[in-house]
């Protein structure tokens, strides 16, 4: 099911009548809130809900388990078989055919005629997402950070929790199980809060990334054609744009949607566009993510206590297994070791040439990193490896004859909300929405809000899935 | 900051402005209506399984879903014929889809529209769209089918309901709105503007818009676009066609079914491009004679051919009518399909 559909809607009036009635207890509202997030991911593929009932119990017994054991070698076990189921179906459901295409490709190169039947593999609807939130708690559980969960019924509803089950923010089980444990209630600013989180999100979905940047970004890169260099600029910002509002605004949805129920989500995105190097970029985007590979990859890989080149390494290698994270392809994996490289290089730049941040070289900072962005971006959006390298020569202007596909107004259309972007990310760097939102008048977040109302009816949604819901 | 107060205004100023649009799109023509989309396609490909061998079902492109009124074609037979035909397609993938994926052994009608039809299979625009319904039909998820079932009351209370999937250059969403502003000339000029010409109810009968037949501009518009895709289109191929239709018909047959092919009128300019460029005796009558099957063209028969059609490709509703009628009167004759009818 998605935010930006009349089931959702349907769907969510009916959890919200229930969570609020008085005819359940909190146990039962809890019990409620898990078979709506089985109804949740089932109204997509029945069938796959038994892969998250599976996850589930695999990492109960092996949190209870970890829990209880005391054997070094025992304990281990029991991580390395959640691992291996959690992986395992990553693997197979993700990778499967990823995996099977470059074994059929080495073998080929290797002289043996291989031809493999392509497996017919669906990709469950975020399982990155719910194979690492599992991960973390089995992990947490082992490193003895983490205390076990009280019941099933809260770990089962963690695991499935509908309102980030799909596309994030990934929850650590401290900041989510324990929430579970005590009844929970919005408060009427609360709930309030929560709707216009969720307005905002549907908002940035709908009219911002579908209805005013997919069309071009979607022109320029499925074109086979060699492109003027402004095109595949105006392609790559328009990507850059598409995908902030579909997975910020996904985000925004679930911290909303959860908010309604008195539940706590953390954020996920902080106005990455306005981030002054790829270290404070990686503050600031999929925050969930970002700290989920820094703890359980990065510092595991010997993180900085181990000397600068095993830094790099763990850097690089974290950002390449991030990138692959994303996609099971070798244009994610490049996207990742581009985003490694930034980081290495802005390591070595800082200890070179201390700069001191200030507002005027902050913001040429700000555009440079930006800009850099965009180009990994390319990796990210294009189908394949020509693709990708006929756009970036084309975005280095190698080809001044390059077929021009956008008008005027399309150009411009991109340029204004890109720009837009781009300077409310500026503007917003060092507060939140909610702390500006309290020193507006009333009646100013009430029209905002009824002029966001508007253009998601305006721009009647048709219902586009989330990008990230591929992940 | 009092955010009880920010919603209530937020509620009565969206309600507000949602109403205004709402009231400026109906002054301007707009009327609530059903988007023809995949999903309306697939609730009747659903039906396919539940048909009698008496039963009907109309196969092509546009010109069929016009010309050819489920109503009168009800109120001739006894039987209200399923209409999977889809604007801008060829039938063969469709037709394919029945005969291997069902069991339907009733009557097929093909609309042959010439240059949608005659077109390499496998191939181009007027293949990849009815493939694209065939996959959303196989492939719709629960909450595609509930979304679609919640939005047909919407759309059918709210003018301001009028994005299309065919895309419409009259669509009045925010994308179809932003998209429609020009400037300067950086591009070459691409095809004009296609605006939307009739309106599909819950089983996806059309009826054309009143304007097409009374404003000589709006259907000049219409006719322009035929011009274009003229032009740019492939040239027609027979033999790939026959080769396909063949087994088809063969298997079908083989469980009792009966396969019909229709030509509908044309006039005007698109009907000379048709003359010229696909004539009937190398494509329509060398199709028909080489898979063996009937076929009626509307220049055969007096009753058939008096028709103009406004945009010279599709009949006025009311033509349309008159035309079904004139057609079921045929078939029936020839015994090419049943009556439920007992006076």
């Amino acid at each position: 099911m998605l935010f930006n559909s009349l089931s959702f809607v349907v769907f969510l009036i009916i959890v919200l009548g229930l969570y609020y009635s008085k005819i359940l207890n909190w146990s039962g509202k809890k019990r409620m809130l898990l078979l709506a997030s089985y109804v949740f991911y089932g109204m997509w593929n029945p069938p796959l809900v038994v892969l998250l009932w599976i996850s589930t119990v695999v990492d109960w017994t092996a949190g209870k388990k970890l829990a209880t054991l005391t054997s070094p070698s025992k304990r281990k076990m029991w991580l390395l078989l959640s691992m291996v189921v959690n992986l395992g179906f990553l693997a197979f459901f993700k990778y499967g055919n990823f995996l099977l295409e470059n074994f059929t490709n080495l073998v080929n190169t290797i002289g043996w005629d291989f031809q493999a039947k392509p497996m017919d593999i669906i990709l469950p609807m975020g399982i990155s997402f719910y194979t690492f939130q599992t991960m973390s708690y089995t992990i947490d559980m082992y490193k003895g950070k983490q205390e076990r969960a009280k019941t099933f019924l809260d770990f089962a509803l963690y695991v499935t929790f509908f309102p980030q089950l799909v596309a994030g923010p990934i929850v650590r089980a401290k900041d989510l199980i324990t929430q579970f444990y005590e009844p929970k209630k919005a408060t009427l600013n609360q709930f309030i809060w929560g709707l216009f989180l969720l307005t905002i999100g549907i908002f940035q979905k709908v009219v911002l990334a579908d209805a005013l940047l997919s069309s071009t970004s979607d022109k320029v890169f499925d074109s086979a054609k060699v492109l003027h260099g402004l095109d595949a600029w105006m392609g790559t910002l328009a990507f850059s744009g598409q995908i902030f509002f579909d997975f910020a605004g996904y985000s925004t949805c679930a911290i909303g949607i959860a908010l309604m129920l008195g539940i706590i989500l953390p954020d996920n995105f902080k106005y990455p566009y306005a981030a002054v190097g790829f270290s404070d970029l990686w503050r600031r985007w999929h925050i969930s993510l970002s700290s989920w590979l820094r703890d359980y990859l990065y510092i595991p890989l010997g993180g900085n206590r181990h000397g600068i080149t095993r830094m790099y390494v763990a850097l690089t290698l974290t950002m390449l297994l991030g990138g692959l994270w994303h996609g099971a392809a070798w244009t994610f994996v490049i996207w990742g070791a581009l985003h490694g490289t930034y980081l290495v290089v802005e390591r070595l730049l800082k200890k070179l040439i201390p700069i001191k941040i200030n507002v005027w070289n902050g913001v040429l900072l700000a555009l440079l990193t930006y800009t850099l962005v965009n180009i990994t971006w390319v990796f990210f959006r294009a189908n394949d490896f020509d693709s990708a390298k006929r756009m970036i020569s084309s975005m280095f202007y190698l080809h001044p004859d390059g077929e021009k596909i956008l008008g005027f107004a399309e150009i411009g259309k991109v340029g204004i909300v890109i720009l837009g972007l781009f300077m409310c990310h500026w503007l917003m760097r060092n507060t939140s929405m909610k702390a500006v939102s309290e020193k507006l008048p009333s009646w100013v977040l009430g029209v905002f809000w009824a002029c966001l109302f508007f253009f998601i009816c305006l721009a009647q949604g048709s219902g586009e899935q989330f990008i990230y819901f591929q992940f | 900051m009092n955010l009880k107060k920010s919603l209530w205004t937020a509620v009565i100023l969206g309600f507000t402005f949602v109403t205004i649009w709402e009231l400026y799109v109906r002054s301007k023509g707009y009327v609530s209506e059903l988007d023809d989309n995949k999903a309306l396609w697939a609730i009747q490909r659903d039906k396919v399984d539940d048909l009698a061998s008496d039963d009907v079902i109309l196969l092509g492109s546009s010109r069929v879903h016009f010309n050819v009124q489920l109503n009168e074609w009800e109120e001739s037979t006894g039987i209200r014929p399923l209409m999977l035909a889809s604007d801008g397609t060829t039938p063969t993938p469709i037709f394919e889809e029945i005969v291997n994926n069902t069991n339907f052994s009733g009557t097929v009608l093909i609309g042959v529209a010439p240059v949608l039809f005659f077109s390499e299979p496998g191939k181009g625009f007027m293949w990849d769209r009815p493939t694209k319904r065939l996959k959303h039909f196989y492939d719709r998820t629960y909450a595609q089918r509930t979304n679609h079932l919640l939005s047909i009351p919407l759309e059918r209370s709210f003018a301001f309901l009028n994005a299309s999937e065919e895309e419409w250059a009259d669509d009045i969403d925010l994308k179809t709105l932003v998209g429609n502003i020009s400037v300067g000339n950086r591009l070459p000029e691409g095809r004009p503007p296609f605006n939307n010409f009739g309106f599909v109810d819950g089983d996806r009968n059309v009826t054309m818009f009143e304007k097409t037949k009374t404003d000589t501009a709006f259907a000049n518009g219409i006719i322009k676009v035929w011009g274009y895709g003229w032009d740019r289109r492939p040239g027609p191929v027979l033999e790939p066609v026959v080769s396909y239709y063949k087994p088809l018909i063969a298997k079908f047959k083989e469980r009792g079914g009966n396969v019909i092919f229709l030509r509908s009128p044309s006039s005007g300019g698109n009907r000379e491009r048709e003359r010229n460029d696909i004539p009937r005796a190398d494509f329509w009558d060398s199709f028909l004679e080489q898979i063996n099957e009937p076929g009626y063209h509307f220049e055969d028969y007096d009753s058939l051919k008096h028709f103009t059609c406004p945009e010279e490709s599709h009949l006025f509703t009311p033509d349309a009518e008159i035309f079904t009628k004139e057609i079921v009167k045929i078939l029936l004759a020839d015994k090419q399909i049943k009556t439920r009818n007992t006076n």
